[in-house]
């Protein structure tokens, strides 16, 4: 401080330095006692299924699941199997040629259709899903094209009879491709958006927040489902000739109190989590019928459910693998959940076997799949797989 | 953000060298410049009538405070170590990932994002700022020294300030003071912020050294620091009343630990390592000793009194010591150390705060004599010896201090300028791609011809692209991580290339054996921006005709099995106006960072030009 051109330096006085010294101390308190705020708790928590799965079609049984040594993103990758109509044996079938740590989503058509098309969800720098499509279980691959970032859901893809193919995208919208050869030649059109979804009469009377499976239901209606803010309702709509219809399940009285979210959707079933409960819908065309509950056991967020993989089987059925070993079957309307033994270690997705109660477990260990088959009530290891991961090709 | 190189890279390791040859080797031929003009000056002419010497005139001058003096000196050394560990072989590509990075990590986000600014702002220009670093520091350490008296040796504090901040700001994310964990013992509030202290206590007008004033403000200055450090570190919940918690080395045994295991003499780490299981093992009462000796000091410089103050002053000496050895590790040692921390800085300033407590005799005489106090302090009177009624005349005048001061601002300018222009240059060294892929292999031969398809479905062959100069590579349309990064390098230098870019076609084939078509072209175009360059062609064909281009230019294609992606190498042909190769580089963008991206834009324009030019 100058004064008159002379320094002034006044004396140290106790008061001043008190107020200094309880600044400074705010000021290293601040940088010591950081704590994250609280998070606001949405309205909902959108819950999806892992893409973990398998189908089934006139080809054969198809599995897809994860596979790889490490926790890193590019050092996981999604491999895809099948078992061949009559075969009791699996082979490895990815398609080759993408990267495809973003995981793999399959489709079939119906129970005619003779082709499955998969798709490549985007990872690291790519920003499009490659497609692949076979007709001869796997040994060969046609690419194909979606200009999108597919959703990142197992019934994210579906196909008509006809060939007409629906996309489900992550951030909602769903883009249709008029033919298999439009697929591939990546003509794929919009159908609708999330919001335009949201906004319309069914979504608005259920409070859509998010679309989580597409399929082709009665007649090849393409059909969107997704998770509701609006309690007790079950977000299932139908196009009707460009107009979205709600076409949901009814669900029991006693669900009335709680958020319903559609986990999986197939031409004429549905996986729901409704509150803490997992429920199976089947559709007739016109009528639903739902299952009496599970427990779900999850405390994932995202994952409260507990599934860590889940699919449709023949005729209806419905599979889900559950934490700690544990999975349940249903198989048709009017039918009762049943648990499958305790799962082999590393069980990472379930396959419907031959018999309408038989399944196959396909366990993970890194790169080595070990395939066990339930049969009296046990489960016996069948097969051992070794598959080439190249670690670090993607990375 | 950073460059992700290892910052032991040979390539960068022989251009940080070269760069401190270079610019030393001209560091020199200055300190000679000015020394031999000084001398030459001083032999053929007497200095000006009228415009005092001013070697007599500093010899005029009173005897420096010692308080100053010792800042001065102590700081200036300090500078100069310092500067020697900017030029450490690996600190050019390592400061940044390995310094700056892992110090802004537990700081707030808007701290990390000044500070990865800096950062990156470093890795786009690792040698310049590299050099740059030690330039600085050496010059700002030198001219403290040769600068006793008057505004030079004003102006090397705050000198000292400014890049002091810098390094605060940028080297040491405000010294952690906004991180958790903060700490005494463990360099808090930073270093260099006790640099830019002594900086500014050293631009001050000498006359405030004698009137003991200043000793007295740095001291409670100082007694504060301690006071609130004390608190800080007795503060509950924060870990330091601990030895261990959950099996795990408390707060401040675990730092010490830390501070073992890195590279290090053994007795030394040995040493280091048995205190911290000695924190470990009595947690509470080494903080307990350290939280007393800090109020203690505090409170002892607070009081201002010189016998007082001498307790604390040699008290503090030893305890400063003992923790500079035992938890700071010398500070320097392992890995990429940039100074020795804040203990030694510490002592030196409460040293000088107590020499200047009570001010000399013989100071206070002559600030008592002085007839101009005021324009001593501002600096006016030497300021007029500065004012030369000739070039040749103030040199012959000037004192060995002042030309070693204009030497030490030399040196400094010959660090900042390269780095300032550099920093001016929005793309990145060529350095880190010539590190990444090695140097071109020059070369003049025919290139192998092609008749391929581009995305619009346009027949383009190599001899339809005659006359320009063909920048080509090999990309996959479906790759998830290099192909898309080399898309942006292709096209970033186009951009750099200007008006040139339009006697140059951005060529890329595609090499993916399934997913070849134009339709995959056309959406990796989309994706990365490329549909928009009128010069870009992503070239397709057949199987069979992309595996004859393949195999004449080398590259091998591969689809691996198990959802890996499909393998080729990655290269990228310069071809010149004739149809001839010119160079071939090796295009794997490693990290694929903002600056190796750029980095090899600017090399690729280069070739480009060179091959324009040939």
């Amino acid at each position: 401080m100058t004064s008159g051109g002379r320094l002034v330096m006044r004396r140290f006085r106790p008061g001043a330095g008190l107020a200094l010294m309880g600044a400074m101390l705010a000021l290293l308190a601040a940088g010591c006692g950081s704590q994250a705020a609280p998070v606001t708790s949405p309205a909902l928590r959108v819950q999806t299924a892992p893409l973990s799965t398998s189908l089934v079609t006139p080809q054969g049984t198809w599995a897809v699941t994860v596979m790889g040594g490490s926790a890193a993103d590019e050092n996981n990758f999604w491999q895809l199997f099948v078992r061949p109509a009559g075969a009791t044996r699996w082979s490895l079938v990815t398609p080759a040629g993408v990267a495809d740590n973003g995981g793999l989503v399959a489709a079939a058509g119906d129970e005619q259709g003779a082709s499955l098309v998969v798709g490549f969800r985007p990872s690291q720098s790519l920003a499009f899903s490659p497609l692949a499509t076979s007709s001869d279980t796997g040994q060969h691959w046609t690419p194909g094209l979606l200009d999108a970032d597919l959703a990142d859901v197992p019934d994210a893809m579906a196909v008509a009879p006809s060939g007409q193919t629906l996309a489900l995208l992550r951030d909602g919208g769903i883009e249709t491709a008029a033919s298999a050869a439009a697929a591939t030649a990546g003509q794929w059109s919009r159908l609708t958006t999330l919001s335009a979804l949201a906004a319309s009469a069914p979504g608005r009377g259920c409070g859509l927040v998010a679309v989580n499976a597409v399929s082709f239901g009665q007649n090849n209606v393409p059909m969107a489902a997704g998770s509701c803010v609006r309690r007790g309702v079950a977000g299932v709509f139908a196009d009707r000739g460009g107009a979205w219809q709600a076409a949901g399940p009814v669900l029991p009285a006693g669900f009335g109190g709680d958020q319903v979210q559609v986990l999986g959707l197939s031409r004429n079933a549905a996986l729901l989590v409704a509150g803490t409960s997992l429920l199976a819908a089947w559709s007739d065309g016109g009528r639903w019928t739902v299952s009496a509950p599970v427990a779900a056991t999850g405390d994932e967020p995202g994952n409260e459910q507990g599934v860590s993989a889940s699919g449709f089987g023949p005729g209806g059925s419905v599979w889900v693998l559950l934490g700690g070993g544990r999975a349940e079957t249903i198989g048709r309307p009017g039918g009762s959940w049943r648990a499958l033994p305790t799962l082999p270690t590393g069980t990472a997705t379930l396959a419907p076997g031959s018999g309408s109660s038989s399944y196959d477990a396909l366990a993970v260990a890194g790169s080595r799949l070990t395939v066990w088959r339930l049969a009296a009530g046990a489960w016996a290891q069948v097969q051992v797989i070794n598959v080439p991961i190249t670690y670090g090709s993607s990375g | 953000m950073y460059s992700g190189l290892n910052p032991a890279d040979p390539t960068l390791v022989a251009a940080f060298r070269s760069a401190l040859l270079h610019q030393g080797a001209i560091a020199l031929l200055i300190v000679v410049f000015l020394g031999l003009a000084w001398a030459t000056a001083r032999a053929w002419r007497r200095p000006a009538s009228g415009a005092p010497a001013e070697a007599s005139a500093e010899r005029a001058v009173a005897r420096e405070a010692r308080g100053r003096g010792l800042l001065r000196v102590g700081f200036g050394l300090l500078w100069i170590l310092d500067g020697i560990l900017q030029a450490q072989p690996k600190m050019a590509g390592g400061l940044a990932a390995q310094v700056i990075q892992p110090t802004a990590a537990a700081s707030p986000a808007w701290v990390q994002h000044l500070v990865n600014w800096g950062g990156t702002a470093w890795s786009f220009h690792p040698i310049q700022a590299g050099a740059a670093s030690v330039w600085i520091q050496v010059g700002i350490g030198v001219w403290l020294l040769v600068a006793a008296h008057g505004p030079w040796s004003r102006l090397a504090g705050l000198a000292a300030v400014a890049w002091g901040l810098v390094v605060w700001v940028f080297g040491e994310s405000f010294g952690g003071i906004f991180a958790p964990g903060l700490s005494w013992l463990t360099g808090a509030p930073g270093a260099v912020l006790l640099y830019v202290v002594a900086g500014a206590l050293i631009a001050l007008p000498e006359d405030a050294w004698r009137t003991g004033r200043v000793g007295r403000l740095l001291l409670g200055g100082i007694g504060l620091f301690f006071i609130g450090m004390a608190v800080l570190q007795a503060w509950p919940g924060r870990g330091f009343w601990r030895g261990t918690g959950h099996g795990q080395p408390g707060t401040l045994a675990g730092m010490v630990q830390q501070m073992a295991s890195t590279p290090q003499p053994h007795a030394l780490s040995a040493l280091v390592a048995r205190f911290g299981a000695f924190a470990a093992s009595n947690g509470f009462a080494v903080n307990l000793v350290v939280v007393i000796a800090l109020a203690a000091m505090g409170a002892l410089f607070l009081t201002g009194r010189p016998r007082l103050v001498r307790y604390a002053v040699w008290f503090g000496l030893v305890f400063c010591l003992a923790d500079w050895v035992l938890v700071q590790d010398f500070g320097f040692l392992g890995g990429l150390g940039t100074d020795p921390n804040s203990m030694i800085p510490l002592i030196l300033l409460f040293f000088a705060g107590y020499l200047a407590l009570p001010p000399a005799p013989d100071e206070a005489l002559a600030a008592a004599s002085d007839p101009h106090p005021w324009r001593n302090r501002l600096g006016i009177s030497t300021l007029r010896t500065l004012r030369p009624r000739t070039l040749g005349g103030w040199v012959a005048g000037a004192s060995v201090r002042s030309v070693g001061a204009v030497a030490a601002v030399a040196i400094i300018v010959l660090g900042a300028a390269p780095m300032a222009a550099a920093a001016a240059n929005r793309t990145a060294d060529p350095i880190l791609a010539l590190a990444i892929a090695g140097d071109s292999a020059a070369m003049n031969l025919p290139a192998p011809g092609f008749q391929l398809t581009d995305q619009s479905g346009q027949p383009v062959s190599l001899a339809s692209l005659r006359g320009k100069v063909v920048l080509m590579t090999f990309l996959d349309p479906v790759c998830t991580t290099d192909c898309p990064i080399i898309g942006a390098e292709f096209k970033e230098a186009g951009v750099l290339l200007g008006k040139q870019d339009a006697d140059v076609e951005l060529v890329a084939i595609v090499a993916n054996p399934t997913y070849r078509s134009a339709t995959f072209t056309q959406a990796f175009d989309r994706e990365e921006g490329l549909n928009t360059v009128p010069n870009w062609r992503y070239l397709t064909g057949s199987l069979s005709q992309l595996s004859q281009v393949w195999r004449q230019y080398g590259i091998t294609v591969e689809n691996l099995p198990a959802g890996a992606m499909s393998a080729h190498n990655d290269l990228a042909v310069v071809i010149d106006r004739t149809g001839h190769i010119r160079d071939e580089v090796g295009a794997d963008p490693g990290p694929g960072t903002a600056s190796t991206q750029s980095s090899f834009s600017v090399l690729l324009s280069q070739y480009a030009r060179q091959a324009l030019r040939d």
